[in-house]
């Protein structure tokens, strides 16, 4: 269906409560949802713990496992490797840790230390073979998975001048993004010899990029559109040239599509992208908005919400709408939104320093 | 950073023109609710001789910074990090946002006085607030990186897990018994 | 700036925005009251203190080092003390001014200029001299001291893991060089007590020479060891923390004042100067280095044979690997190794190992870990035990020494690759190899000073001790 033409509504599913302290992340096991296997995620918090979320069948989502005992401060990330076997968590404590769920338990099978202090993010490439974390070291390490749960470092890439906030692999080639304090957001490919990692590109204010920090990135579904979202209060779109980049004929660089400003109040923390193509954005601001692209109009004029759409590189070029702003979805800051695979759904969860994670479905209004 | 969110029609209060709190008689029980600069004022400032005096100690017993007469002791007077505060409450909003000057322009506790302030009032006004603090516009030479750093949660975060700053933070915002 | 330093040392940069005359707080616990005889040759404080009627105390590169806080206020400060304005400066004082210059560096101008290292070395010579300096030295004369500390040490090390129950020796093996400043800052700060005793205790060439200066070469030439201000020329920014580190001074008791209130401190090395630092002299002084006259080298310290050929060991980063694979094949197993020794990449062109077979049973493996990525795989096997190397030759930069960040740039054009290229050639470009145990030179500072490899002079002298540092709450207060 076209998502232009549809009134949606943000339905809470339920309010999950366990966590003692604010939630920093959640992540969907991508290997769950489907083929019988009730969906299951996991969340990370200030509490130093994760917990394990799985749907019990009775419309209820129940905690399944707490981790604990493995990190000694705020766990900042949680992510699961792309067969779903593997659990990445990164920590204050400059740890990441690998879970793999043996049996029925989460065990820690191995901690890979390195940084110098607090890991922000982590994230697996496509085919789950490297890993990459990042943090307040301002480094960005890339990590070859070995046989036995072995972790080589082959590269430590300091590029950014300040904290890194987020790292997050491309969804189908090998390359790696970041984005920082700094302000920028950098692009890391295997140099030609493929010897080592180095930066192609860096997304900064030149470039039309963001003012002040850029908290987090997400890919479109094909992966030719990225977004990022700052504490400047604005989305941007990113794009680039997908036959170029898949064809292997040097490096096809990302540029500005379109800033989305004027709608979030505070900085944002999260945005992540759906298979669907909804951006679902979370803020300081307390709320969950969602936006879509408005094929229709390339200059947009929202209804009732005060909008400005800024179009910098072509004038056909795509633009973005609000669809839905959900105020108050939690008590206070939204830090993580997040979507799951399922099919059949349109199923978010999200994270906030209120302590609690919520399940939302967005579903439309007749 | 989020100037939007600043309310334009919010009182601003010095901290020179504090009233004499009103009396409960006028309140009616949804006003005792409402959380003004008053309170705010009370919370940061009531024990303000306490926290700086606090403060004070801590620098000379850790730090000595580069001044020019070291055996002169910080005095309040000189301590003038708060006698050109200002401070912006919006209570419907659950906004306050706390500008602070620093001791001198290149003061380098800066960002643990602001540390001070952000703790201090996370922990005295209900979850829903939100938080800005600022240092005021021309007084630090690295004013917009203090503020960036004041207002970066994560930072923050991280830092009130470090024993060392939060240790610190803690002894400033203990009562003093002096 | 702080470019120039090994990944290593960058890692643990923190300090974000704060420059150091404003952000460098020391802390005032443990200083002492300097009332009674004062000993102020190592400032400590930033600030003030104005009890003690001396000049004003100031942060000191040791302090910086210590804080474990930032490497931006340590540039400040080192390049105050080891810059080309004090090189200068002590020339004019009238000091007897060393200057000892490293093969790598040697290497450097050699491809810069289109020179062998042998023309190099003939005409830098001519340039330091022209500007006063009494001596010029080589640095792997002193390598060859190091070399065969090394080799000793292996040896007992060996033998410990050998004869003692597996508990016992658990820190003798892998034996670690300990010739990159980066790595050994990074171990000291970072890695803490765990990796240290792994770490040879064997100084670098750089402080072998300054203590070989200091001590021995004073005395052989009637110079007070105060009067001597010596520099070297490194391919490296981290020597010149090397050289601030405390573990490399000691005091002297000045003569005829058997109570002197005044130690006099002196430091093995008194400053560095990178290669590239030395080209902008030169340019300064608007000399073309390739155009300079030869002159003759000063055979006191430097590896030159008596037929005029520059003589040393294999490998760009100083051969510890290569040469303690060698001595302990020939000690411990009879096996004399001829030519270049046969590595084998691990993982990357900067990870190498080596290993030698006895009946089909490895009995030594070696290996050369450059980088900081490698290093960081390395010391991850170290700790979880699954590190099978008897010895490691670890440096901080990609490409090793050679590359080091004090190195002269590419010219217009010419890729890292290719410099680093040119460089390895140029390296041992009629540059005999040569048994460090057979050096004359080496020999005869046994004789006449040291007595044997390992002896308890030796020790004194040529070995030093690693310090974990134990992070600062002034770091932490300020970069949260």
């Amino acid at each position: 269906m076209d998502l232009l033409e549809g009134r949606f509504e943000l339905k809470e599913i339920q309010t999950l409560e366990g966590h003692t302290d604010r939630v920093w992340s959640l992540a969907w096991n991508p290997a769950t949802g489907s083929a019988g296997i009730p969906p299951m995620f996991a969340s990370c918090s200030g509490d130093k713990t994760v917990r394990i979320w799985q749907h019990s069948g009775l419309q209820s989502w129940d905690c399944k496992a707490v981790l604990e005992e493995t990190h000694t401060r705020t766990v900042r990330s949680c992510v699961w490797s792309p067969s779903g076997k593997l659990l990445a968590t990164a920590s204050f404590d400059a740890t990441t840790a690998i879970w793999e769920q043996i049996g029925g338990d989460f065990e820690c099978v191995s901690t890979l230390e390195g940084h110098e202090n607090e890991v922000k993010s982590v994230s697996w490439s496509a085919s789950g073979s490297l890993l990459a974390t990042c943090g307040r070291d301002k480094s960005v390490w890339v990590w070859e998975v070995q046989p036995g749960n072995e972790f080589d470092c082959v590269s430590v890439l300091q590029g950014h001048t300040q904290d890194v906030k987020m790292v997050q692999w491309h969804p189908s080639i090998d390359m790696l993004f970041s984005c920082s304090y700094d302000n920028t957001i950098k692009v890391w490919a295997e140099d030609g010899d493929g010897d080592d990692w180095q930066c192609v590109q860096t997304l900064g204010e030149s470039n039309n990029g963001h003012t002040s920090t850029v908290w987090a990135l997400s890919f479109s579904p094909s992966g030719d559109k990225m977004v990022t979202c700052s504490d400047d209060l604005t989305l941007k779109i990113w794009g680039t040239d997908a036959q170029r980049m898949h064809s292997g004929d040097g490096y096809a660089p990302w540029t500005h599509i379109c800033t989305l400003s004027g709608y979030h109040d505070r900085t944002i923390f999260s945005v992540h992208w759906s298979r669907e193509g909804i951006i679902a954005s979370g803020a300081a601001d307390d709320a969950i908005r969602f936006f879509v692209e408005d094929k229709e109009s390339s200059i947009a004029v929202m209804d009732a919400v005060m909008v400005t759409i800024v179009m910098v590189s072509e004038v056909d070029g795509p633009s973005y709408k609000l669809l839905l702003k959900k105020e108050k979805a939690h008590d206070m800051d939204v830090n993580s939104v997040q979507w799951s695979s399922l099919e059949n759904k349109r199923l978010l969860a999200s994270a906030s320093d209120d302590g609690t994670i919520k399940i939302w479905e967005l579903v439309s209004v007749p | 950073m989020v100037s939007g969110l600043i309310n334009p029609n919010s009182v601003v209060y010095e901290k020179k023109e504090r009233r004499i709190r009103s009396a409960p008689a006028d309140a009616d029980e949804y006003a005792v609710e409402l959380i003004d600069q008053q309170e705010i004022f009370d919370i940061l400032f009531l024990n303000i001789y306490s926290f700086f005096i606090n403060l004070e100690q801590l620098v000379l017993i850790h730090h000595i910074r580069d001044i020019k007469d070291p055996e002169h002791p910080y005095s309040l007077e000189e301590l003038k990090v708060i006698t050109e505060d200002v401070i912006e409450v919006d209570d419907k909003q659950s906004y306050v946002c706390v500008t602070f000057t620093p001791t001198v322009e290149h003061c380098n506790m800066a960002t643990i006085i602001g540390l001070c302030l952000r703790v201090k009032i996370m922990r005295s006004l209900p979850s829903r607030y939100k938080v800005d603090i600022k240092v005021a516009p021309g007084t630090h030479a690295t004013e917009a990186v203090v503020n960036k750093q004041l207002n970066d949660k994560e930072r923050v975060a991280a830092a009130l897990e470090n024993p060392n700053p939060l240790d610190m933070v803690d002894e400033c915002l203990a009562p003093s018994y002096n | 700036m702080s470019e120039k330093f090994s990944p290593a040392l960058r890692i643990g940069d923190l300090n974000d925005y704060i420059a150091p005359s404003q952000a460098c707080v020391v802390s005032l616990k443990g200083l002492k009251k300097n009332n009674t005889s004062t000993n102020l040759d190592k400032p400590e404080v930033v600030i003030s203190a104005k009890p003690l009627q001396t000049e004003p105390v100031k942060i000191s590169l040791k302090d910086c080092l210590a804080c474990s806080g930032c490497i931006t206020s340590a540039e400040t400060v080192m390049l105050e003390k080891q810059s080309l304005d004090e090189f200068l400066a002590n020339i004019n004082k009238g000091k007897a001014v060393f200057v000892s210059l490293s093969p790598q560096s040697r290497a450097s101008f050699a491809v810069h200029f289109g020179l062998s290292p042998l023309q190099a070395f003939l005409k830098l010579t001519t340039f330091f001299k022209s500007l006063g300096v009494k001596a010029v030295y080589d640095t792997s004369c002193s390598r060859d001291l190091v070399l065969a500390e090394c080799c000793y040490e292996f040896i007992s090390r060996y033998n410990a893991s050998q004869s003692a129950n597996d508990n016992g020796c658990k820190s003798s093996l892998p034996m670690i060089s300990a010739a990159c400043p980066g790595w050994i800052c990074y171990a000291e700060k970072t890695l803490g007590s765990f990796v240290l005793p792994y770490i040879s205790p064997v100084k670098s060439p750089q402080q072998t020479i300054g203590a070989t200066i200091k001590h021995y070469i004073s005395q052989k030439m009637h110079l007070k060891p105060e009067e001597i201000y010596h520099v070297t020329v490194m391919p490296c920014y981290d020597k010149k923390l090397e050289a601030a580190r405390d573990d490399f001074t000691f005091s002297v008791q000045p003569q005829g004042e058997p109570f002197g209130n005044a130690d006099v401190r002196i430091t093995e090395v008194d400053s560095v100067l990178t290669s590239g630092e030395v080209l902008e002299l030169m340019q300064l002084k608007s000399v073309d280095l390739s155009s300079l006259e030869d002159s003759p080298l000063d055979r006191l310290l430097t590896n030159i044979s008596d037929e005029g050929h520059l003589y040393g060991v294999y490998g760009g980063s100083g051969g510890y690997a290569d040469t303690v694979f060698r001595y302990a094949a020939k000690t411990l197993f009879g096996r004399e190794i001829k030519g270049p020794l046969d590595y084998t990449i691990v993982r990357n062109t900067d990870f190498q190992e080596v290993s030698l077979e006895v009946n089909g049973k490895v009995v030594l493996k070696f290996a050369l870990c450059y980088g900081f990525r490698n290093l960081q795989n390395i010391v991850r096997k170290i700790k979880s035990g699954k590190c099978d190397y008897n010895f490691l030759e670890v440096m901080a930069c990609p490409s090793g020494c050679l590359n080091g960040g004090g190195q002269i740039k590419p010219k217009p054009g010419q890729t890292a690759k290719d410099l680093i290229q040119s460089l390895e050639t140029a390296y041992l470009e009629n540059v005999l190899i040569a048994n460090p145990f057979d050096n004359p030179i080496m020999k005869q500072i046994y004789e006449e000073w040291l007595g044997r490899p390992g002896s308890e002079k030796a020790k004194k002298y040529l070995h030093t001790e690693y310090h974990p540092v134990v992070k600062s709450i002034t770091a932490e207060l300020h970069n949260w």
